[in-house]
């Protein structure tokens, strides 16, 4: 695996304005929610969702952080740096209130566990 | 009213001060200035972020298991004013924080003795390499040799006479 594409840093409208990406209407999911959405319950809810014609594919191609148009752009995307960065990212427990309270001298200091996160299983029924 | 503890850096935040952020799954998130505020909203994690409380305590920077911090404590619970209570407590609080702060300086320094040896065993290893620097490599050779010709010549000298 080599490095991720270079998107460009000059001409790239994205990072014109890079404080506009922090604002909170363009906020995007936490690592804490995304541990939420993979619990098996709520990971199958999401990753069966109905035909909706207002979202991108039809909300088919559901990886549980982004939704794509079709299945081969779903399976470049597994195959991607970006996504193997974030199941590293999840392999840690979520960071929580309770965390920074311990570290601020409210108990004991409690070590993170690891989890194990795999890339969801593809299927191919449809095409 | 209570003194909360920022979500980002687990600093304190008083009454009236700071700002707090309410996800839209009703999570709050307290945070003690906008620099805080800003790491959380760039999305930084606090536990690899190098000035927070939770990345020291995270890479053994200070004191972490300890019964001394388990007294502070998020109670629920109302108590009903006593005020022979209030004065036992008051002087229980001042005497946890003199045994916490002494327990905390002592791990500090501890983990610094580390260093110390490290620097130590540095030192020595720089001198061993760079011995010619101090020490030429031939100095005092010449009369080694001249010694070692003396004491030859002395056991000859003294097997010719044991032969007699």
């Amino acid at each position: 695996m080599g490095k991720s594409k270079q998107k460009g840093n000059h001409k790239s409208d994205k990072k014109k304005n890079i404080a506009k990406t922090w604002k909170t209407k363009r906020r995007t999911k936490d690592l804490d929610q995304i541990h939420s959405d993979m619990k098996p319950e709520t990971a199958a809810k999401l990753l069966h969702q109905d035909v909706d014609y207002d979202v991108t594919g039809c909300a088919q191609h559901y990886c549980l952080h982004y939704i794509f148009v079709d299945m081969r752009s779903l399976k470049e995307h597994f195959k991607s740096k970006v996504h193997k960065k974030r199941l590293k990212q999840l392999r840690e427990e979520p960071y929580t209130q309770a965390e920074a309270e311990r570290a601020a001298g409210m108990g004991s200091y409690i070590p993170p566990k690891t989890i194990e996160v795999k890339t969801q299983p593809v299927e191919e029924s449809m095409d | 009213m209570r003194i909360e503890k920022c979500y980002f850096c687990s600093g304190p935040v008083y009454p009236g001060h700071g700002v707090m952020f309410v996800r839209n799954d009703c999570k709050s998130f307290r945070f003690c200035r906008s620099k805080c505020h800003k790491n959380f909203k760039k999305k930084r994690n606090p536990r690899k972020t190098r000035w927070t409380k939770a990345f020291r305590k995270a890479s053994g920077k200070e004191l972490t298991v300890d019964n001394s911090l388990e007294f502070e404590k998020r109670r629920n619970i109302p108590v009903k004013y006593n005020r022979e209570l209030w004065d036992k407590t008051v002087e229980a609080m001042k005497r946890v924080e003199e045994i916490k702060l002494k327990r905390q300086a002592r791990f500090i320094m501890n983990r610094l003795k580390k260093g110390k040896q490290l620097e130590k065993e540095e030192a020595i290893n720089e001198v061993k390499k760079n011995i010619h620097l101090i020490k030429a490599p031939h100095a005092g050779k010449a009369k080694q040799m001249e010694d070692k010709m003396v004491q030859k010549l002395q056991e000859d000298v003294d097997m010719e006479d044991e032969d007699n």
